[in-house]
């Protein structure tokens, strides 16, 4: 299964409609398996960078095939992936919470990134979100 | 209409989407940027190739930042221009704009009711930049949907 725009505008949808909900203004974006971009909508008065600061959070979730927030525990100087954040990949590698894969059973579809509020709001968006989507 | 919001970028994209899709029969990306070029919202349709949603949002960015069409900025730095005042204007260009400027046709930019830009749309993936079928008229019928 390969992620589409419907789906992806389903996500993005439900998305903004959980950040009104908590008084929120963010960005959100949708890439598929491989970290492509799919969708993004930057909500009303969201900031500038949150635009990019959300496409880098779902591409980083992709390509890693975990949360973004993961990524950070290669920065531990004790573990042997100390350095990963250094080499800078692509310029797109964050280690910023609110980005997390979209699975299909166990198969990664896709990721989603939120960027606006808290780490801890964002991660609390992408996950309802992750969790309410019907796959067909 | 005097900013772009999200819904009017989501209106906007719906036709596009829809035009590409049921009369273009192309799949492509779109975007659409506010008065400072910032990314309001981009779609990928289905089958569209990947590298797509960069171009369109660098189109709708040019158009901002330049106040013209990206078709009017590929016209100035056509080779058949060289030698012609626009042509020898134009060329010197291509090195500026810290390379987002974008010299492809495919985009349309959005006046306000006092007539200053508020925004673009932009477009990538249909083969052609101009014409009938092309990339332009693909922004053209997301701005119509915004002036109904």
């Amino acid at each position: 299964m390969i992620i589409t725009l419907k789906m992806a505008r389903q996500i993005i949808d439900a998305a903004v409609k959980h950040a009104k909900k908590i008084g929120n203004r963010c960005s959100i974006a949708v890439v598929d398996e491989h970290g492509w971009l799919v969708a993004l909508y930057k909500m009303d008065d969201a900031l500038l960078p949150t635009v990019d600061i959300a496409w880098d959070k779902a591409w980083t979730a992709a390509a890693f095939k975990t949360a973004s927030s993961d990524i950070s525990k290669f920065g531990d100087a004790s573990k042997p992936n100390f350095g990963l954040k250094a080499t800078n990949w692509n310029d797109r590698l964050t280690t910023i919470a609110g980005g997390l894969p979209i699975k299909n059973g166990k198969a990664i579809i896709g990721a989603i990134g939120v960027s606006g509020g808290t780490p801890e709001e964002d991660v609390a968006i992408c996950q309802a979100v992750v969790a309410a989507l019907k796959l067909d | 209409m005097k900013e772009m919001t999200l819904e009017m970028a989501k209106k906007a994209l719906k036709a596009s989407v829809r035009w590409a899709r049921d009369i273009a029969e192309n799949p492509c990306s779109v975007a659409v940027v506010d008065k400072a070029g910032a990314v309001i919202a981009v779609e990928r349709m289905d089958g569209a190739a990947q590298a797509t949603t960069d171009i369109a949002i660098e189109k709708a960015w040019s158009v901002v930042a330049f106040k013209v069409p990206t078709l009017m900025l590929a016209r100035m730095i056509d080779p058949r221009a060289l030698g012609k005042q626009l042509g020898d204007h134009g060329i010197g260009l291509l090195t500026k704009g810290k390379g987002r400027l974008t010299f492809i046709a495919g985009s349309v930019p959005i006046t306000g009711d006092d007539g200053e830009i508020i925004g673009a749309i932009g477009c990538s993936g249909v083969p052609a930049g101009v014409g009938e079928i092309s990339d332009s008229s693909v922004c053209q019928a997301g701005w119509s949907a915004l002036y109904d």
